[in-house]
């Protein structure tokens, strides 16, 4: 059935192909920069997988070209082919390779996802609240420091917890290479490993709303006594509430300040020793949807608010309780932060 | 547009005693009573509604969102069938008005008016099914271009997010719901009877009926352009779908039209497989189309009830404000994807083996070469049935659902690609030594072939966990989809379009034309979706209408190829309508297949066989010298009438 001309043509093809695709699969630029543990498992299953998908896209295409160009006839040619109808050898093989194949695929990947599941080091834990349409960093092992990017020590893991408050998104870091869906009712984990020092696109990459394509922050991973600085500097000046009960109780630990001694100075409002970024919090809280010029951002989802005059009290109204396509931000932000949102937005004292 | 007017009506409508009387046109089934009906069932359930709220003291009585689901989405739709006249025999017999079950009087195409009214003929039917996807397919193909128009550049160019997110889900559920599966079942609503040696389906008026409700499916998909919700995908996930704005209840029913249409066809078809075989036709003689909707009907029946559940729970939620995915209320979100992807992952099966059949029917013939090892080609088709229903977690990796699901729903969607490979080796097989004719259906099974496993390959990537952790609805998926739905599915059904148009019609269509629609579509077909691989794994998430200006010159180059893949259809619709209109005329076997559809004229006569065939050997004897498939015009024994039967 095979002739010798035919093995070598075959191989030849096999060969040509591997080449070019192997060269497409070395020479563009595929994955994304590696910056972290997890993503060396997960670059190893792909590159082991791209192999034997590129042997085996070889042996597809060596046969069906060679038999393309060798077998075909013209159209007035009648006859008819040798009437094969299988070969059990053959078919043993072609079962058996296959099922090798993937074995080898499936062990790597259950080693490999065994490993990412597993924390390095200290453990860190951070409590990341999902929302449409935006992200939130609550830090456990740093007295509840919130922060609205996430900022990782590098070289040990960070185990994230993940909630939602409304529908579900889902948290993913392309140089991290991990994923996980954020389900409201339940509260799911992902473990990251940072490798290298930067600043890291946070993406959520599950259809939530309107604003979806907008859900962004970033993730900065830090060395470790960069880190302890940050955390030691958000617990002092209390970052977005200081509150040390968890997220839950943030909005009443910050009513307790008085109103007095409050100074506005460009993006930033200091009130009652209290720190605001009001700049920072617009621009990760509301710039997904809103557009304001002096914040920089661009959204659509939501009124622009350059050209747009609010009152006061209607702003705090609509960005504690939300509506018309909104959601509620009270007990998102702390009192404070409304408030700075509330001057920085209307212009009022 | 070519009936069958050349041929003698040999059964005239009865129309004397046992058959129902005639009516006046209003009262008639067809159109005019279909619109006055549809309208009157309307006011009835309106009505119910309404008088229900006023006796309960509801407040408001008349609430347009109950009134929707009831009066328009299921009430109206109910009346314009009953109109039609797709219940009238059921009811006359009902109501105890004679009828006559050999009643022919709503049988075969005698002109184009035909197609247009309730036909028990499943060759009518056949052809109804295809052009009405067809239409589909290209409503939901502009609003890909429409789709890819707002992503040729990063920001928001064309369409307000609420419109986008639409676009592509009705884009999704047209190509899924009211294309692939309902244009499959119509390639085998034509061919599977002839194939068999039947005279037509098991249940002419079921299938009658299964056919009506598409368009009504089709309807409530387009019209949900006209009232805001169908923006949460396809996949409709709550809690998502279920604080979308009220018109996700369109989308919701129109999966409801669309599945019940699906069951129905399928039960249709595995009791005609069954049942209505020619005499010597054993299981393992039958045509590998023929297996391949045996078992795509399985899952169909098995699976589909799943997603049907799946969309009333949410309409549940949303309308009767239920508690199946409500978080805050004990509800399981993640419940709501076990149930839809126990339907959808057997679905992409429901999609994929009705096209392995025709690639099987057409390289065979085209090669002149039995096919390869055919009972492991059966039976690999029943390894796919099997383990298709023990994999749907692999869509639910990052899902948040239990850990230790992983690794065997790994194990078993790795496993799939043995049967898969068996399929993809022995067509190889088939083609090696043969006397290949590159005609078109040729080169579009070939081009399915070798699509299919890039598709297929880029699966395997899916199937490993950690790959499938980081590529996770990005790009990649995108791609990965289009590769296996657009170059395996849509080719194959373009492979049967072309195969079967001459005994469909009755007219060859233009070889030139076909081959330029097939090189232009594969061409601009892999420039639209092979770079979305790599978008995606770079970190592209889908279901965006705005992305970094890192993608953008990529992009920019996958909506020209994809402008340019949409245009390439124009061909195939030219080609189809002129050449049904003035074709030249097709003879009965132009293909010199085996097979028994081709021993019967083009057009098939209006009740396929005048004499039962009688089937003596095997389905793909090319090259083996005397061998026949089946025998026409009483040269076997045991030719029987057709009224016999």
């Amino acid at each position: 059935m095979l002739r010798r001309g035919a093995v070598f043509a075959l191989i030849t093809i096999a060969l040509v192909v591997a080449l070019v695709t192997t060269a497409v699969a070395y020479f563009v630029d595929w994955l994304p920069e590696q910056a972290s543990e997890e993503r060396q498992g997960i670059d190893l299953v792909f590159y082991v997988t791209v192999g034997i998908c590129i042997f085996v896209f070889a042996v597809v295409a060596a046969i069906s070209i060679y038999a393309a160009l060798k077998f075909r006839v013209r159209p007035d040619d009648d006859s008819d082919g040798s009437p094969i109808h299988g070969h059990t050898g053959i078919e043993i093989v072609w079962t058996a390779v296959p099922t090798i194949l993937v074995t080898v695929i499936a062990v790597l990947s259950a080693v490999v996802l065994a490993q990412n599941d597993r924390s390095k080091g200290t453990v860190n834990r951070v409590d990341v609240l999902a929302q449409q349409f935006a992200w939130q960093f609550t830090y456990r092992d740093q007295g509840n420091a919130k922060s609205t990017q996430l900022y990782l020590p590098i070289g040990r893991s960070t185990r994230l917890l993940l909630h939602s408050r409304d529908v579900i998104h889902s948290f993913w870091v392309p140089e991290f290479g991990q994923k996980q869906d954020i389900v409201p009712g339940i509260v799911t984990s992902l473990v990251i490993t940072p490798t290298k020092l930067g600043e890291y696109r946070i993406i959520c990459t599950e259809l939530c709303g309107l604003g979806h394509a907008l859900m962004r922050s970033r993730a900065i991973v830090l060395s470790e006594a960069d880190f302890r600085a940050w955390a030691r500097k958000q617990r002092r000046f209390g970052g977005t509430g200081t509150a040390t009960t968890g997220q839950a109780t943030t909005g009443e630990t910050a009513t307790g300040q008085t109103a007095t001694g409050e100074t506005t100075t460009g993006a930033t409002t200091t009130r009652g020793g209290t720190n605001v970024d009001v700049k920072g919090v617009f621009a990760s809280n509301c710039g997904g949807c809103h557009t304001l010029a002096k914040a920089g951002t661009t959204g659509t989802v939501g009124p622009n608010l350059t050209t747009r005059k609010v009152a006061p009290d209607r702003a705090e109204d609509q960005i504690r309780h939300g509506g018309g396509g909104m959601p509620p931000f009270e007990g998102q932000l702390s009192d404070d932060e409304i408030e700075a949102l509330v001057q920085y937005l209307t212009g009022s004292k | 547009m070519t009936t069958t007017a050349a041929t003698p009506r040999t059964h005239e409508p009865h129309t004397g005693h046992g058959a129902p009387p005639r009516r006046h046109w209003l009262l008639a089934g067809g159109w005019p009573r279909a619109i006055w009906m549809t309208g009157l069932f309307f006011l009835i359930g309106f009505g119910i509604t309404v008088g229900l709220r006023a006796l309960g003291n509801y407040e408001p009585a008349l609430n347009w969102e109950p009134v929707i689901v009831v009066a328009a989405l299921t009430a109206a739709p109910l009346g314009f069938l009953s109109g039609l006249g797709a219940f009238d025999y059921w009811a006359y017999y009902a109501l105890g008005y004679p009828t006559r079950a050999e009643d022919h009087s709503s049988h075969g195409a005698y002109s184009w008016r035909d197609y247009f009214r309730v036909n028990t003929d499943h060759k009518v039917i056949g052809i109804q099914y295809v052009t009405t996807t067809i239409f589909f397919f290209l409503a939901g193909g502009l609003m890909a271009m429409l789709v890819r128009a707002e992503l040729a550049r990063p920001a928001t160019d064309f369409f307000d997010t609420q419109t986008y997110n639409e676009l592509f889900t009705v884009h999704a559920a047209l190509m899924i719901f009211l294309f692939i599966i309902p244009a499959f079942a119509g390639l085998a609503n034509f061919v599977v009877p002839l194939m068999l040696g039947a005279p037509d389906m098991a249940f002419p008026r079921l299938n009658a009926l299964s056919y009506w409700l598409l368009p009504i499916a089709g309807t409530m998909l387009l019209a949900s352009f006209f009232f805001p919700g169908v923006g949460a995908g396809w996949t409709n996930y709550p809690t998502l779908s279920t604080t979308q704005p009220f018109g996700n209840v369109f989308f919701s029913m129109a999966v409801q039209w669309a599945g019940a249409s699906s069951i129905m066809t399928a039960l249709n078809f595995l009791v005609t497989i069954i049942t209505m075989r020619a005499p010597g036709m054993t299981f393992w003689r039958m045509p590998l189309l023929v297996w391949a909707n045996f078992t795509t009907s399985l899952l169909v029946v098995i699976a589909t009830p799943f997603i049907a559940a799946s969309q009333f729970f949410v309409m549940f939620d949303k309308v009767m404000h239920t508690n199946f995915f409500d978080p805050s209320n004990h509800g399981y979100v993640l419940g709501y994807q076990h149930i839809f992807w126990f339907y959808s992952h057997p679905a992409v099966y429901i999609m994929m083996l009705p096209g392995f059949g025709i690639a099987s029917e057409v390289i065979s013939t085209f090669s002149r070469k039995p096919i390869f090892g055919y009972r492991l080609m059966a039976l690999s088709l029943m390894a796919i049935l099997v383990l298709g229903f023990s994999v749907w977690a692999h869509h639910m990796f990052v899902s948040g659902m239990a850990p230790y699901l992983r690794v065997p729903m790994m194990v078993t969607t790795l496993l799939i690609a043995v049967p898969t490979g068996i399929k993809v080796f022995s067509w190889l097989a088939t083609l090696w030594e043969g006397r290949i004719h590159f005609s078109a259906p040729m080169l579009w099974a070939v081009g399915f072939v070798s699509m299919f496993v890039i598709g297929g390959l880029s699966g395997i990537m899916l199937g490993a966990v950690p790959i499938d952790i980081h590529v996770s609805d990005t790009y990649f998926i995108v791609a990965h989809i289009h590769y296996v739905l657009l170059g395996g599915s849509l080719f194959t059904i373009f492979a049967g379009i072309y195969y079967w148009f001459p005994k469909m019609t009755g007219r060859m269509y233009d070889e030139r034309l076909a081959k330029l629609h097939f090189w232009l579509t594969f061409v601009a077909f892999n420039c639209t979706f092979f770079p979305m691989h790599l978008i995606g794994i770079q970190g592209m998430p889908r279901r965006v209408a705005t992305y970094e200006p890192q993608f953008a010159s990529w992009n920019l180059f996958i909506s020209i190829s994809s402008f340019v893949l949409g245009a390439s259809f124009m061909i195939f619709v030219y080609n189809m309508i002129v050449s049904w209109r003035s074709g030249p005329p097709a003879p009965g076997n132009p293909w010199r297949g085996m097979t028994i559809e081709w021993l019967v004229s083009s057009p098939p006569p209006v009740f396929n066989f005048t004499q039962v065939p009688q089937v003596v050997g095997n389905p793909y004897e090319y090259g083996v010298p005397g061998a026949r498939h089946a025998i026409l015009e009483g040269e076997g024994s045991g030719t029987r009438e057709v009224e016999a039967r």
